[in-house]
């Protein structure tokens, strides 16, 4: 009988510790090896360099083309870089992961190389030195069907064009 | 990032311990109470009207169930049935004088251009058109029909004072259970109409149809409404292929007109 | 009312000398209808021309083949095998014994022949009543013995029609991409090929990536989405002609088009500054409409059969949603109200029903609901399918579906699967390659 009584008080604080804990617990799952942050990727894995120390490329969340902390210093990056190499101009490819409808996806990744071509205007990088095309899902660079996968194919990337 | 895991894990195997250690009030034992059985009242009336055809829903799912399994298993062959030798049928000399002179009204050599768009490549000739109402009216057997009616005119005097109207309960449910049985439901109807047949049958006193009618067959014509032939249509099959129909083995007066209304509303609508 | 009507009637039958017994059959079982095909009966001259002209042999079994293999795909039918057959072609193209169809469970019968006759393929075939022992239907064709598999289609067509009471699908074609290589790389062309997968073309090389292909309402045109020289826009190509052309001068991505229901006008989106908005452009004068404004994307747009609606895709709620509004872009309004993510709405050809994508919870359903947003069914879920394109006459849907790809990077398959309006009949579209973006074409003859 006491046994019993201890078994079934183990099982309930149990209990109650996982219901706890599980708000904790689900930001960890999608924070793999925290290569992820706020749904937004943050790794280095897949990024290159348009000069030494200037990223190409900024990470989007689902749905979203809002730049993070993060992005806008890559762009600040690009921009100085831009305005010392005037001879430069550069294509930005607006990305989407594969969780979406082909025709939206487009638009979602016009509307992302948009946001990246805007912030660099404001940092006095001229609008016909930029040109801008969105591939929607259809060029992947992590072909993976994983949450990290497709953080890394929510982009925009920005490619010389001369 | 580990150290902080195992931390957590150390504190909070601790406060299990203590909490099933301390916590008297969980031991409790709980107080007896009866559980609670739902009566349902239920009205008996001198009709006793048994719910009877199940949800449609249910049956569409096990249906649907069904269909993944036949998908994914490969059909089974029907039974292989021995070949009888193929000895040509002689076939009576009108029909193949009605056949050739079908052949002959459309024997007329037409005439195309090798140049045509593939679109309009193909001509259409309707041989004849069967279609008419009339031909579902089933006239096949109407000599049969006249000769039972004579017997008929004879017996029906004596049996018009019988009170006993319908079918009983038992006597229904065999017929319904024999029927949805034989009735394949078009599966392209649409939803939302009106999916009533009512067919009239006169019978023959060992359940045989002598003559079946479709009362409300204007409606095949009306624009729109070309799914009713094809429904009744499948209604006049399941009454064919059910034959001899289980009737009661007495009182023919009271059945020989039976009207069957084939309603597949209920199992397409869920 | 109609109730009404029918205790009317009750009443009506019950007060007359004696009373009718009435016996409601409510329930039936919705097996697939038993028709046998018997092959067409060709005789020796026939199959020898054939096969001179086409390089097959046995033209009534090929034919014959194609009925059964149509329909048997629609679920509404359960072609018998042909093993079981009791009566031979050769007699049973003139007058069928009904009593071995019938022992062999045949509600329906298909039989006929086809000759070959100064170049050309006559074809005569008959559907009978197997219970009643009556013919249904009769009919021949003549065309040039290269069609030969599109009068397996229009067969099948005519047979569907006088059994399900509607126009059948089967002499359609399918215009869709075919796909090739990694992931990552996807090499991409426009192909089209018979509604069974039959006599495939591809209408593009494969240089430069292409999406979306769809058809023109006499299924000559198609218009598609091209990143010819990189530059993503609207094409209109001529399938008889194979000339190509770009869809007005906008000066940034157009995509998502369609046609008019009256073929004149393609609708699209334009995307530009980070704005996609609904335009149109005449196909006669050139004149290009701005349909939407609002800085949302506004995208998947698609005309109601008789062209005074618009429905489409438009994430100005925060989320993609569905909307429909008039042709000249007044009166929108939001129909889709469910969980989720709603996508590629399209009107059937019928007018009464929106089919679309629906992303919840991870998964992606095809689903359809009414025009008003009322009544939403889902058909199916799956890991990721979308873009369902009707079939002519409105009751099955083809879409496409791919398959997860592990940690490998493996296991990534892109095929075209159909269903109907029902849910019950899911099945893959056969295509030699991996296969996306379906569009169904309208009947060919009539």
């Amino acid at each position: 009988m006491i046994l019993n009584k201890i078994l079934k008080n183990t099982l309930l604080i149990v209990a109650t510790c996982l219901i706890l804990s599980a708000c904790a617990s689900t930001k960890k799952v999608s924070d793999i090896g925290g290569q992820i942050k706020d749904d937004v990727y943050v790794g280095e894995d897949t990024v290159e360099y348009l000069a030494s120390g200037v990223p190409d490329r900024v990470f989007f969340a689902t749905n979203e083309s809002v730049l993070t902390t993060r992005s806008r210093d890559t762009l600040r990056k690009q921009a100085t870089w831009l305005r010392e190499n005037p001879n430069i101009s550069i294509v930005i490819e607006g990305h989407a992961d594969e969780r979406g409808t082909r025709e939206y996806n487009l638009a979602l990744g016009e509307r992302r190389a948009n946001a990246a071509k805007d912030y660099l205007m404001t940092y006095g990088v001229s609008a016909d030195r930029i040109s801008v095309i969105s591939y929607g899902k259809e060029r992947p660079v992590d072909s993976g069907s994983n949450p990290l996968a497709w953080s890394k194919n929510r982009r925009s990337v920005s490619v010389k064009a001369n | 990032m580990y150290k902080s895991i195992f931390i957590s894990t150390g504190f909070h195997f601790i406060i299990i311990i203590v909490a099933t250690i301390s916590l008297p009030f969980l031991a409790k034992t709980p107080i007896d109470l009866p559980p609670l059985v739902s009566i349902e009242l239920i009205q008996i009336t001198d009709k006793t009207s048994i719910p009877f055809a199940p949800k449609a829903k249910k049956i569409i799912e096990k249906i649907k169930k069904k269909e993944k399994e036949r998908v994914v298993s490969e059909q089974a062959p029907p039974k292989k049935i021995k070949k009888e030798k193929p000895e040509a049928v002689p076939l009576p000399d009108k029909k193949i004088e009605e056949i050739k002179k079908i052949k002959e009204k459309k024997q007329n050599p037409e005439k195309i251009d090798t140049e045509v768009k593939q679109v309009s490549e193909f001509e259409k000739k309707e041989i004849f058109d069967p279609n008419s109402i009339a031909a579902l009216i089933d006239k096949s057997k109407e000599n049969i029909a006249e000769t039972t009616k004579k017997t008929n005119k004879v017996t029906q005097s004596q049996d018009k004072n019988v009170e006993l109207n319908g079918l009983s309960l038992s006597e229904e449910d065999a017929l319904k259970a024999q029927i949805f049985g034989c009735w394949s439901i078009p599966l392209g109807l649409p939803f939302n109409e009106n999916l009533l047949v009512r067919i009239k049958l006169k019978l023959k006193p060992d359940g045989y149809v002598i003559k079946s009618e479709i009362l409300d067959h204007e409606r095949m014509n009306r624009p729109g409404q070309g799914f009713y032939k094809v429904l009744a249509e499948s209604a006049l099959r399941a009454i064919r292929l059910c034959q001899p129909l289980r009737v009661p083995t007495t009182g023919y007066e009271r059945w020989k007109d039976l009207q069957l209304n084939f309603d597949a509303g209920e199992m397409l609508g869920g | 009312m109609k109730f009404f009507k029918i205790i009317i009637l009750t009443i009506f039958f019950q007060s007359q000398a004696y009373a009718l017994i009435e016996v409601d059959i409510t329930r039936g079982n919705l097996n697939p209808l038993p028709i046998a095909v018997s092959p067409l009966f060709s005789n020796n001259d026939s199959n020898v021309k054939f096969e001179k002209i086409v390089k097959v042999n046995n033209v009534g079994h090929e034919i014959s083949k194609i009925v059964e293999n149509n329909l048997r795909q629609t679920g509404l039918f359960n072609p018998l095998e042909k093993d079981a057959f009791l009566q031979e072609s050769e007699i049973a193209h003139l007058k069928p014994r009904f009593e071995d169809w019938n022992l062999i469970k045949a509600q329906a019968l298909i039989t006929g022949k086809v000759e070959i006759k100064d170049e050309k393929l006559r074809v005569e075939f008959r559907l009978w009543d197997v219970l009643a022992a009556k013919e249904m239907l009769a009919l021949a064709f003549t065309t040039v013995p290269t069609n030969w598999r599109r009068v397996g289609h229009i067969i099948t067509d005519k047979i569907y029609e006088r059994l399900t009471g509607e126009k059948g699908y089967f002499d359609t074609r399918i215009i869709y991409v075919a796909e090739e290589g990694p992931k990552t790389q996807r090499i991409k062309k426009l192909a089209i090929m018979d509604q069974d997968g039959f006599n495939v073309k591809y209408l593009t090389l494969g240089n430069e990536l292409v999406l979306t292909p769809r058809f023109n309402p006499t299924n000559q045109m198609i218009t598609y989405l091209s990143y010819f020289r990189n530059l993503p826009r609207v094409y209109l190509l001529d399938i008889e002609t194979g000339v190509q052309e770009v869809v007005g001068d906008f000066p940034g991505m157009t995509f998502a088009p369609r046609f008019s229901p009256d073929g004149k006008k393609i609708i699209m989106s334009f995307a530009t500054g980070g704005n996609s908005d609904i335009y149109t452009m005449d196909l006669e004068n050139r004149i290009v409409e701005r349909i939407t404004n609002h800085p949302s994307i506004d995208t998947s747009p698609s005309y109601s059969p008789d062209g005074k609606f618009i429905c489409f895709n438009s994430d100005r709620s925060g989320y993609q949603q569905i909307y429909v509004m008039k042709n000249d872009g007044s009166n929108v309004k939001r129909i889709s109200f469910g969980k989720g993510l709603y996508g590629t709405p399209v009107w059937s050809p019928r007018g009464d029903l929106i089919a679309f994508t629906k992303l919840h919870k991870g998964k992606f359903y095809i689903g359809v609901m009414r025009t008003d947003g009322s009544g939403e069914r889902l058909l199916t879920e799956n890991f990721y399918q979308e873009a369902p394109s009707w079939s002519p006459n409105g009751r099955v849907l083809i879409f496409y579906r791919e398959t997860e790809t592990n940690e490998k990077g493996e296991g990534f398959s892109a095929k075209l699967w159909s269903i109907d309006l029902t849910g019950y009949n899911e099945r893959q579209v056969p295509t030699k390659t991996d296969a996306s973006d379906p569009s169904w074409s309208s009947l060919l003859s009539n």
